[in-house]
This record gives C-alpha cells, structure tokens and sequence, in this order.
C-alpha cells in the first residue's frame, strides 16, 4: 500500500485556561490518500478546526499543548519552525476558510493578492505571476477575469470571493487542500456551485482535500472518506458508503436521524438528547455516554477505535448496533 | 380547506439606500407585490435564499414594518393603517420568534422577567399571576424552571431559543411567525426545537409562517410552501407536491442542489447548478426576474413578466413554462 499523502497519528490538541484544561482534540488519527477527499464532521466545538490549525502551526496561542505526530509525504510536520512550515503553507497545503476575508485583505485587488501568492512559492515574474491570476480567475468561473482581476474584495460577493480564495488557494498547485466549512457562509445555489468547482478542479489538479463541515448532507456528497467527530475525538470513520448506509456509533446515527430530509417526511425527528458536553469537562469514559441510549456500564471507560476499513469507538457489539440501527430506521 | 386567518394583498415594501454614486439616494423594493393567505392551523413555509425578502415579509405581515402598499388582514379586519391603539389588540396574536437567540434576548435581564414582559405590557395580571403563567411557559417548553433567575449567557443556543419561543406564547398568540428559528443551531439541537414547535402547535392549535433557507427543515415542518426570489413569490403549494414537483425552474434547481445524505450508489439526482449571483435587488432584470439565471428562458422571459396564476386548487406559480 502507498504511503498516505498525510498521516495523522493520535493528535492532542489542548488549552489551558483560567476555568480549566481544555482538550479540543484528544486522540485523532486518520489519513488522507492521494487524490482522496477525507471529510470532517461534527457539530460546532467538536474539535474540528482546532485539529486542521494545529496540524499547520496556525495555533499561535501559548497556553496550547500539542501532541502526536503528523506526517505528510511521510515526513513529520508537527513541531516545525515558522519558516520551514511557512514553506509548505500556501504551497504544498494550502487553506479555505469560511469566510473568505481570512484569506484576503480589503486594501489590495485580488489580482495583485494571487499574485504574490504565485511569487512568495515560485519563479514568476510580476507580470508572468499577474498574467497567472487571470488564468486562475478564468479557471474558478469569474466571468469578465481580465477586468477583475484588478478590483478589490469588497467589489465581489461571497461566493466570488471564495473562488478568489479557492482560485489562490490553487495558485501553487497544492498537494493538499484544506477547506474548512468553504460553503457554510453561503446560500444553497452559490454552495452548489463552489462545491461544484471543488471537485472539478480536484480532478484536475489532482489534490487531495480535506472537508470540514458540520453539514452531514455536504459531507455524504463529497467526501470518499468519513471521519465523524464528537468532543475532540473520533466517533466514528471510514468509507462514504459505509458510514452513510451501516454508521456503527449511536452519535452518527443521531446526527443522520436529525436532518431533515428533502424526499420523506416523518412527523418527529429523531433527536438526541441533551447538549453538546463542556469541553472543560468531557467524561472520563465515553464522550457521548451521557446522551446515548445505549449506554452501559462499561462505557465509563473509554472505547478505542475499533476496526479496520471502517472503525467507531463504541462498546456496542455488532450484533447490537444492527439491531438498533434497524429499530432506529423504522421508527 | 379551513378559515383564512391571515390575508396579504400584493405587499409592496421599499427601503431608500444610499446609491453608488456619492450623494444619491435609490429605491431597493425588498418585497415585490406578494399575495397569500395563510389557513388556520396550518404551516405556511416560506423559502428562499438570503436577501430575497422574506424576514421583509414577515415584518410586514405582523405589522412590524409598515408596508409601502397593499393590504393585510387578520381574522377579517384589514390591519394595516389601523392607528397603534386600535392595533395592538391584533399584534398580541401574532408574535415573532428570530434566529438569534443570542442577539434577541436581553443580556442585562433575567430570562424570567425576559419571559413577563409581554404579560406585564398587556396587563395580564398581578405579579402572582404573571409568575405562574411564567412557570407554565417554562415547563411548556422544556425550561427548568429553577433557571428563571439565571441570565440568558448561562444558557446554551437551544436552551435559548426556547426561551424566545416561551416570550412569544406568553399572550397566546395565534399565528407565530418564525424567522429562521433554528439556522443558528447544531443539527441535533436544531431537531429538538424542531420538534418542540410541532408538539406546541398541536397543543395549542397555533398557525405558523415558517421562514427557512433550509430546504430539509421547511418540508418537514410545512403544509404549504412559498418561494421568495428577488422580493417575489414565484411559487406557493401543498408541500409534498411541490417537492415532489416543483414548478418553477427556480424550486427545481433549489431541490436539486440540496444537500442530502448521499452513499453514492444511487446518484439519480440531476443537479441543476445555477450561473451566476442572484441580481442586486436595486437593478433587477427585466421581465421574469430569474430570467437571466433560468437554463429554459426565452426572448419572452426577458420582457414579459409572468403572471402569478393557480395551476391547480393547491399550487400556483409565476412561469411562463411552468415545469413537470
Ligand atoms: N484558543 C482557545 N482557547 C481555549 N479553547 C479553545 C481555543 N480555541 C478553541 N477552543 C475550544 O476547542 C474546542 C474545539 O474548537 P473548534 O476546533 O473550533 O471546533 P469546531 O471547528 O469543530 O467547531 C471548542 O470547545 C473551543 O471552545
Ligand atoms: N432596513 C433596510 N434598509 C435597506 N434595505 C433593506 C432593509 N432591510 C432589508 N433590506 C434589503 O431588502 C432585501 C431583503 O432583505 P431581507 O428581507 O432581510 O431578506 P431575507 O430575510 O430573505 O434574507 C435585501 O436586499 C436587503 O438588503
Ligand atoms: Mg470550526
Ligand atoms: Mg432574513
């Protein structure tokens, strides 16, 4: 087997703080294939960005802890100085945030912001890099690029300011991008769209991508992969097809049963009770314990993740979560 | 079909905005000549994409924004115009429940008294009486009571919004317009207080108008459903069979790019991926307003605007090639 594009190896993420250590992320491992989309889900405060920031020594808080190894192309990122990860930030990983104006200043056009991209990672001249942007403008579908090109952000709606993004995100032909909820700012045609542009270029480029949403639906379009993530740790992961047909953790099964879907309609939604956890304090054993309907005893201590192509962390046997996924679905 | 409670006749509302060019003023219309009427006991879902005048609408429709033109009535008297005085009987039945429920409550004041104020403005009682119907809102929606004391940061978003949903009942109101009640909230909370407004409504016998972008959480909470594009209502119908076929071109492409819990295997969806933005509402196209968008346009889409015409008893629309 290929070694994985990145690698990710039991990451700890977490803060100190005046009320207490916060653990963001605790125990996250999983990888991403070439050309593979790994999607990340979870509901907001799972750990989602925090995980993706402190892979990139985008954590600049200093009462951060971070541990755990990362690896991409095999050679461990976790731990580089600014520099040497400045070097592969914007180049070989690139990032798409929610809102788009993290990536872009209102003071210059977008042209002149791709541009420099372009020539902080390579060899192209001014005009070679300005003649770059057009190109990649063209590339993300806006219209007119040769006039735009020179206007500023603010001259752009949301949905042409993220292509802007994607478009500089691209400049460098990332091995990998990072897209951290790209479309959640955005209504439904324009997220079609920028979802749409996404996978077309990743066919062309052949990036990696890794997704970040808390959309379940966003996600089962996407990704190849799923990672489900509750309270800074894996639920659940595995391949598209697996998690959505056969999800193994009762927290995937309550966030599939919570969205309301297009075609059927059933008069109650499936709900699970109670609120997300504190992160200040998440339960010794299983993190969703409190909020499980099958919860045992023996879920005071922690589940790892179990499985091969497709593992969850929960005590539940195989038998069992057959028999309540089924009760789940008829009711 | 039962008795119309509320009735809105081509509901124009105009906003002056401060143009472009320096020193000059222009109209934006946020609402466009809307008509419906909305059936007791029903939910009337309105969908459509930001900016396209929905929370405009609702405003208008409870008398929270006075309208530039048309009419609404409720339970058969023409409310708008009516002098303050004469409408505040009418507004105590209709309330509202927003998106945010971090912006709309109060954070200086307790969610008890957040939850009285309405009682104490219309007078409903002395301050025993107003504590007890408190209690009541409180465990109706879920609240435990001993946090009335508490301030609205010590709760979590759907702690929150029932609380706002609490605030709305307080005067037993019977329509409830909610304006993106759940858009801030995770999915599983989101379903909690999904379903919260449904058993509410059966217990209380309450009409609503729905307002959502979401299109999942308006089929699921709708009888009937409107579509808003650029101010206008372009289609309004029985909920399953306008998602089940969708007349405008505009509803068929919004259903075909939802969001929906796919495996893979049997990807029979076509997506119909829109070009382009939606137009500046102060600059809109000639014609049908979609026109520019619509992958079926014609010359004649372009200059004449069509038409908002029954199909059927229970689905309407504004197309000159209606679909399906
Ligand atoms: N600088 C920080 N200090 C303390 N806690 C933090 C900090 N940044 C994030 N967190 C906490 O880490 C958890 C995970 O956050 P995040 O990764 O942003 O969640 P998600 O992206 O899944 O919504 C949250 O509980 C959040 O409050
Ligand atoms: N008070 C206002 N002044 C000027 N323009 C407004 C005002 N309120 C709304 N608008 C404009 O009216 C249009 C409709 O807005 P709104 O009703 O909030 O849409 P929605 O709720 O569907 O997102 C938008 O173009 C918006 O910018
Ligand atoms: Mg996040
Ligand atoms: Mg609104």
């Amino acid at each position: 087997m290929p070694e994985p594009l990145l690698s990710v190896e039991n990451l700890q993420v977490s803060f100190e703080t005046r009320a207490g250590v916060v653990r963001a992320v605790d125990g996250l491992t999983f990888s991403v294939g070439e050309k593979e989309v790994v999607g990340i889900v979870g509901e907001s405060g799972s750990g989602k960005s925090v995980s993706m920031y402190s892979m990139l020594g985008l954590l600049r808080e200093t009462n951060v802890t971070i541990e755990g190894s990362v690896k991409f192309q095999g050679r461990e990122i976790l731990g580089l100085g600014d520099d040497q990860m400045q070097s592969i930030r914007g180049k070989d990983i690139a990032m798409v945030f929610q809102d788009p104006m993290t990536a872009l200043t209102p003071v210059y056009s977008v042209g002149w912001q791709i541009a420099e991209q372009i020539r902080a990672h390579g060899t192209e001249n001014k005009q070679q890099a300005h003649a770059r942007a057009i190109e990649l403008l063209a590339e993300v579908g806006i219209p007119d690029p040769a006039r735009r090109v020179n206007q500023f952000p603010h001259e752009f709606s949301g949905g042409m300011r993220q292509r802007v993004v994607i478009a500089m995100a691209l400049s460098c032909n990332p091995k990998l991008l990072i897209a951290d909820e790209p479309t959640t700012a955005l209504d439904v045609t324009t997220q079609a769209q920028i979802l749409e542009l996404m996978g077309k270029l990743q066919d062309t480029y052949g990036s990696s991508i890794v997704l970040i949403t808390h959309d379940m639906g966003v996600i089962s379009e996407m990704a190849d992969r799923i990672v489900v993530m509750y309270a800074g740790r894996p639920a659940e992961m595995g391949s598209r097809v697996d998690v959505i047909r056969t999800p193994q953790h009762p927290y995937t099964w309550g966030l599939m049963g919570a969205v309301p879907r297009l075609e059927s309609k059933k008069s109650r939604l499936v709900t699970i009770p109670g609120n997300a956890v504190s992160p200040l304090d998440v339960p010794e054993g299983c993190a969703f314990a409190p909020r499980c309907d099958h919860r045992m005893d023996i879920c005071s201590t922690r589940p790892a993740m179990r499985g091969t192509e497709h593992q969850d962390a929960c005590w539940l046997d195989g038998v069992q979560k057959v028999t309540f996924r089924s009760e789940r679905h008829s009711a | 079909m039962s008795e119309v409670i509320l009735s809105a006749t081509d509901i124009v509302k105009s906003f002056s905005i401060k143009s472009k060019k320096i020193g000059k003023r222009e109209q934006v219309q946020a609402v466009s000549g809307v008509s419906l009427d909305v059936f007791r006991g029903e939910t009337l879902g309105i969908v459509g994409e930001s900016g396209c005048g929905k929370s405009t609408l609702a405003r208008c429709l409870v008398q929270l924004l006075a309208a530039t033109s048309g009419s609404v009535s409720f339970n058969g008297t023409v409310i708008t115009g009516l002098p303050r005085r004469k409408l505040r009987k009418h507004r105590r039945e209709m309330q509202l429940i927003f998106q945010d429920p971090f912006a709309s409550l109060n954070p200086r004041k307790r969610v008890g008294d957040i939850v009285a104020e309405p009682l104490r403005i219309h007078g409903f009682g002395d301050n025993e009486k107003i504590n007890a119907r408190v209690r009541e809102l409180f465990s109706l929606v879920g609240l435990d009571v001993n946090g009335l004391q508490r301030y609205p940061h010590e709760f979590s978003g759907g702690q929150r919004q029932r609380i706002g949903i609490a605030r709305a009942l307080a005067l037993n109101p019977q329509l409830v317009v909610a304006d993106e009640p759940v858009s801030a909230l995770d999915v599983s909370v989101q379903a909690q207080v999904l379903n919260l407004l449904k058993d509410l409504q059966e217990k209380l016998a309450l009409t609503y108008i729905f307002i959502s972008h979401d299109l999942g959480v308006v089929r699921h909470v709708s009888t009937r459903v409107g579509v808003m594009y650029l101010g206008e209502l372009v289609e309004l119908g029985d909920a399953d069979s306008l998602y089940d076929q969708p007349l405008h071109p505009y509803t068929e492409a919004l259903l075909s790019v939802a969001p929906e819990l796919d495996d893979g295997t049997q990807s029979t969806r076509k997506r119909i991926v829109l070009s382009g933005d939606v137009p500046d509402p102060s600059h809109k196209p000639t014609g049908c307003t979609f026109h520019p968008r619509c992958p079926y346009a014609t010359e004649k889409c372009a200059s004449e605007k069509p038409a908002f015409v029954a199909i059927s008893p229970s689905r309407s629309v504004a197309c000159h090639y209606p679909r399906a």
